[in-house]
């Protein structure tokens, strides 16, 4: 054979070689998974649910005129084990396609199983998978089985993961009272000796049972919806208590996560007359040390809007405005203060004063690191200081309050 | 050979498998120092590699080695230089090649991805010197794009938290420069003795001190820097446990929703460094051996050397938790008397036999 044929001959056969994947995976073979729960069973093991994307389901709602999609758009299956990666062979035998963890976007642990066993058990086999992402979001079901928050069909995003996460986003952006937190950051949290992780909770209002069907999402009213609520507080990677409502804000507004939410404050005996619309702010903690006993300071600086009033008030005089400004950093000092209170009675470090406090002063870390939790953290002296400024009175300069009010005089 | 390729060569070598792999992660937070500390000691080490080229511009570490010594210890001395290059080689490809197993292929067994990894090498180095250089520059701007962009995208992303390198020194100076000087400064900055196997073939001499300091120095920052990103976007534990750091600081991205999942990014730097580093090592095993063994042809012993060094990387260890054990042994074991030692003994008695002849 000539020289020419040869190569012609190498190039023929080198194509085979290259048409095909060592490990090719085609889409159709693969079992897309957006959520991923973990339970825990009577007799002590794992139960871990999987909700798999039914790809053509997901955008039937759009076109059939609302009514049209008769199937759901995610099916959930449940397997139960002793461990993580057991589990994810076991679910096979349910499943007629190869699981495929990289576009997970949740994962919802149950309060009972976070109680009890903590979470440190379960991170590793998380953070070791190539497949799965460690920017995944992390959640805890609150009052709830974590599978329930799978199986419950949602309205507006019809993907129940991706309804839960954007929920999550969205309140964290509007109101405050939760923080999206991702596996990452919540093993960095969990082995740091001077910082324990907080986690979003999630509960589900109404019947389990009716939001697992279609009927449910047909109605304008939905049967079972999750609703975000509270934060979970850790300890040595098991939970111990939830922060709710206002004390929930005092620990974002400490951990600087706040965005934008709304303060109200009363004002001449009327109770949150009038509501100041935060739209930036900085939180920023420092630690003094004096003869190796650590103080901590927490300084807030807010800015934003008036966003409602209730009652007369003259907001044109700058005086008045300053008042005001006085009534906010009081009632936010006091969320803040309720947050470090009961994060000390539960003796959790959940706002990292302590990385705080070695990042001062190594030296003396050495020494508070063994007691810290349990007795440096519980009696440490925390300072307070919030200033809230009043940029803008919005769309109106003063209220239409003021006026009815000269009409009665 | 310019004296640019030269710079483009050194630095990608120096990135290569160190871009990679934690480096003086046992300095903790203070890591980045003790790679700067490294490297000042890095600069020292390359002022002796550039004064034995100085007395003899025109050889290879390899023959002057055989005049510096005599016949006999030269060439047993020349050849222990051929092994450990070999050695070297082998032990790069396979950290690339359990890094591709662990990350992109896990179902591909470790033979075939470094068989096909030191086909490539082989095809070059058959080549010549003149190619690996051209390749070095024009992937060198590909590297600098990918590290700009990269660094980009974290600051954008906001998940580098400054705070987390400090506080700076909390042990005192003594681990960071222990650390420097039992680990960063024999891998990577004495490993570029190699480069005095290619000294001989840059036409511009004079310029081959300053491009190689400038080279080391950037070098040097470019890693003091991913050292320092790894650890304030990880935080010290996770950086530290991760057997590839920066592979998890480039998946914590995450930019304007889209942006994310740029696992490519790290397995294209590890690919451009571990290709340049294997194939310098490579390059001086076969020029070595060659010279050694007076074969007419270097590029004729590239292909059955590539056997060699493939099979050395299967064989050097059963698992990659034993593999990290030995390189740490062969550290200081190995590369210091092979790096610092013998350099230093030859450049005395170099000293010494050339002031004869000027008397």
């Amino acid at each position: 054979m000539n020289r020419k044929g040869m190569f012609l001959f190498l190039l023929i056969i080198s194509v085979c070689f290259l048409s095909g994947c060592w490990s090719k995976r085609e889409l159709t073979d693969l079992a897309f998974i957006s959520a991923y729960s973990l339970d825990l069973t009577e007799e002590g093991n794992y139960e871990a649910t999987v909700q798999v994307i039914s790809p053509g389901n997901i955008t039937s709602g759009l076109q059939g005129g609302g009514g049209g999609s008769s199937s759901p758009p995610v099916i959930v299956y449940s397997v139960t084990g002793e461990n993580l990666s057991d589990m994810d062979a076991l679910i096979t035998k349910k499943l007629s396609r190869t699981p495929y963890y990289a576009h997970t976007d949740l994962v919802v642990i149950s309060e009972e199983l976070a109680k009890k066993e903590g979470l440190p058990p379960i991170l590793d086999e998380l953070d070791r998978d190539i497949e799965f992402r460690t920017t995944t979001t992390v959640v805890i079901a609150k009052e709830t089985k974590a599978k329930d928050l799978l199986t419950t069909l949602t309205g507006t995003d019809r993907v129940p993961a991706t309804n839960i996460v954007k929920m999550l986003d969205t309140t964290e952006k509007a109101l405050g009272e939760n923080v999206r937190v991702n596996v990452h950051e919540l093993i960095t949290q969990v082995t740091s000796k001077g910082k324990e992780p907080v986690l979003p909770g999630f509960t589900l209002k109404g019947d389990p049972m009716q939001g697992k069907t279609v009927k449910s999402v047909q109605s304008t009213e939905l049967e079972a919806a999750p609703e975000a609520d509270g934060l979970a507080m850790f300890k040595e990677g098991k939970l111990i208590d939830w922060i709710e409502g206002e004390t929930a804000r005092g620990t974002l507004w400490t951990l600087d996560k706040i965005k934008t939410t709304i303060v109200s404050t009363s004002w001449e005996k009327e109770k949150k007359a009038i509501a100041y619309k935060v739209m930036r702010q900085k939180t920023k903690v420092s630690a003094t040390l004096t003869k190796g006993k650590p103080k901590l300071s927490i300084s807030t600086r807010a800015e934003g809007d008036i966003a409602e009033v209730k009652v007369p008030v003259d907001l044109t005089d700058p005086h008045v405005i300053k008042k005001i400004e006085k009534e906010l950093e009081k009632e936010i000092k006091s969320e803040i203060e309720k947050a470090v209170q009961q994060a000390q009675k539960d003796k959790s470090d959940i706002f990292g004063f302590g990385e705080v406090v070695h990042r001062t002063d190594p030296k003396a870390w050495k020494k508070l690191e063994k007691e810290w939790d349990d007795r440096t953290f519980a009696e440490l002296d925390v300072d307070v200081k919030v200033e809230a400024l009043i940029r803008r009175t919005g769309l109106v300069n003063n209220s239409l309050h003021t006026t009815l009010k000269k009409e009665e005089k | 050979m310019s004296a640019y390729q030269l710079f483009t060569l050194i630095l990608l070598f120096e990135l290569g498998s160190t871009l990679v792999l934690p480096l003086a992660s046992e300095a903790k937070q203070d890591a980045w120092l003790a790679i700067l500390i490294a490297m000042a000691g890095g600069f020292c080490l390359f002022f002796m590699y550039y004064g034995l080229y100085h007395y003899y511009p025109d050889l290879p570490l390899t023959e002057y080695v055989q005049i510096l010594l005599g016949s006999v210890l030269g060439k047993g001395l020349a050849f222990c230089y051929v092994l450990y290059f070999v050695y070297g080689a082998a032990a790069i490809l396979r950290a690339f090649g359990e890094m591709l197993v662990t990350i992109a292929y896990p179902a591909t067994p470790l033979f075939v991805i470094n068989a096909l990894f030191i086909l490539v090498i082989v095809y070059m180095v058959y080549k010549g010197i003149e190619v690996i250089a051209r390749t070095s520059e024009v992937l060198f701007v590909a590297m600098c794009l990918l590290l700009l962009s990269g660094f980009l995208l974290l600051i954008i992303s906001g998940t580098i938290h400054l705070e987390n390198v400090k506080p700076v020194l909390e042990e005192g100076l003594s681990p960071v420069i222990k650390t420097a000087f039992t680990g960063t400064l024999y891998f990577p900055f004495g490993q570029i003795i190699v480069f005095a196997m290619i000294f001989p073939y840059i036409k511009e001499r004079k310029k081959v001190k300053r491009t190689g300091f400038l080279a080391i120095g950037m070098s040097g920052l470019i890693l003091a820097l991913v050292a320092a990103g790894n650890i304030s976007v990880l935080g010290l534990d996770l950086a530290s446990r991760a057997p590839f750091p920066f592979l998890a600081s480039i998946q914590s991205i995450e930019v304007a929703g889209f942006l994310e999942r740029l696992d490519i990014y790290f397995i294209l730097f590890a690919m451009i460094g571990g290709f340049f580093k294997i194939s310098i090592f490579f390059y001086a095993a076969v020029m070595g051996a060659s010279h050694l063994f007076q074969v007419k042809h270097p590029s004729r012993l590239a292909y059955p050397m590539g056997i060699v060094v493939l099979l050395v990387s299967m064989a050097i260890a059963s698992s990659y938790t034993e593999y990290i054990q030995e390189v740490r042994i062969m550290l200081l074991y190995v590369y210091m008397p092979f790096q610092v030692i013998i350099p230093v003994l030859l450049l005395i008695i170099a000293f010494f036999k050339n002031r004869k002849k000027v008397i």
